[in-house]
């Protein structure tokens, strides 16, 4: 496959991976649970761009909104839309990001990281060297935190577990309308 | 906004292909190669290439660095003009006017006015101010990633281009399926992940 096609075919891995990511949040209070005991926080915050990927012709809704999301969003779910682009806060093992991740791109957007901190006793040129290298790191940092997620997500996708186990809760959830609280709080 | 500052965008490449030589010494002369410059075309672009991250009007590199740790940082600056068609009109019907009257003539031959056009287009370019645009990018030489600080295609393409015009490598981007690709540790899994299909969360 070139890469228009990968692009135009494949293009539901994204969808799936926030989809699911938004009901992993929402089932589990925002705490992720990865391999190796590490945890991410996942808040979805006020902002939602569901849309209907399969489709012959694009039909997408963007939510907005304190306490609207939840709802809509899962009526939305529904309809047979997933998630295209949303706006997340995520909390490694230290710092906190915030970030709009688009599905079909799994690009980062107006993504804001810690500040990055000044060096003490450091010439002018050499704080700004400094500081430089230290919102790489910390951009990388947010990065990864989304690769570590998209990772955990891909392996339960490729498992049987994504049918017999991952799969139905998430059509319960869709069907219930509110979060099926399984994990911990 | 560049990387420097506390929001910033970014879209994911991976690097593809291999410097031919010291590697160092290759990325030194893509930065050379493709430094900011002023450029000859028929297009609104007057001037683009690289400069300085903490100082788009530094080209020459000589205050500031453009190797940080093991990464590259540079900014793409891209300076264009664009001449608002009613302008280029209005210049347009007094110059033609003003031709007619000398020559006698009741009107320019195609060939006639669109070089008068271009020539109109030319002297006005040199009065306007041109619109400049600067996008960072950050290379990680150590993982082959590329982090660009802007999402819109045509800004995508433009760097593109320019990254392969000097350093003679590609860029991938880095959408989920080939970070998907990447990221899965067996052969089996990848196997899988070919042909997996889209499920439908409808209950």
């Amino acid at each position: 496959m070139d890469f228009l096609e990968i692009l135009k075919q494949k293009a539901f891995l994204g969808r799936e991976f926030l989809t699911w990511l938004w009901f992993k949040s929402e089932q589990s209070g925002g705490r992720v649970e990865l391999r190796g005991d590490s945890v991410v926080e996942v808040i979805f915050l006020n902002r939602l761009t569901l849309d209907l990927s399969e489709a012959d012709t694009p039909q997408s809704v963007t939510i907005k909104g304190e306490h609207s999301e939840l709802r809509e969003g899962l009526a939305a779910l529904r309809e047979g839309k997933k998630i295209e682009e949303t706006r997340v806060s995520l909390r490694g093992s230290v710092n906190e990001f915030t970030l709009t991740l688009k599905g079909t791109w799994l690009s980062f957007g107006s993504l804001r990281t810690p500040p990055a901190l000044p060096v003490d006793e450091a010439e002018p040129e050499d704080e700004w060297e400094a500081s430089f290298l230290e919102k790489i790191s910390l951009v990388e940092e947010g990065i990864g935190l989304v690769d570590a997620l998209f990772g955990h997500f891909l392996k339960l996708r490729l498992s049987p577990n994504w049918e017999t186990h991952e799969l139905p809760a998430i059509r319960a959830w869709v069907a219930k309308g509110e979060p099926v609280l399984t994990g911990p709080q | 906004m560049g990387f420097a500052a506390r929001s910033v965008s970014i879209f994911r490449y991976r690097v593809k292909g291999e410097l031919e030589g010291s590697f160092w010494d290759a990325i030194a002369e893509g930065v050379r190669k493709g430094a900011f410059r002023e450029i000859e075309s028929a297009g609104d672009i007057i001037a683009s290439g690289w400069t300085s991250v903490e100082d788009f009007t530094d080209h020459s590199f000589e205050q500031a660095r453009y190797v940080r740790g093991n990464h590259v940082a540079l900014s793409l600056r891209i300076d264009s003009v664009r001449i608002p068609p009613r302008i280029l009109e209005i210049h347009f019907k007094k110059e033609s006017a003003r031709l007619l009257q000398e020559t006698g003539k009741r009107r320019l031959s195609s060939g006639q006015s669109r070089e008068l056009k271009d020539r109109l287009k030319e002297s006005l370019r040199h009065q306007a101010f041109p619109s400049i645009q600067i996008y960072d990018m950050v290379w990680n030489t150590a993982e082959g990633v590329v982090c660009f600080g802007q999402h819109s295609a045509r800004a995508r393409e433009r760097f593109e281009d320019h990254f392969k015009k000097s350093f003679g490598l590609t860029l991938i981007p880095l959408i989920p399926y080939i970070r998907a690709q990447e990221l899965l540790e067996s052969d089996a899994d990848r196997n899988r992940l070919e042909e997996l299909k889209p499920c439908s969360f409808v209950p």
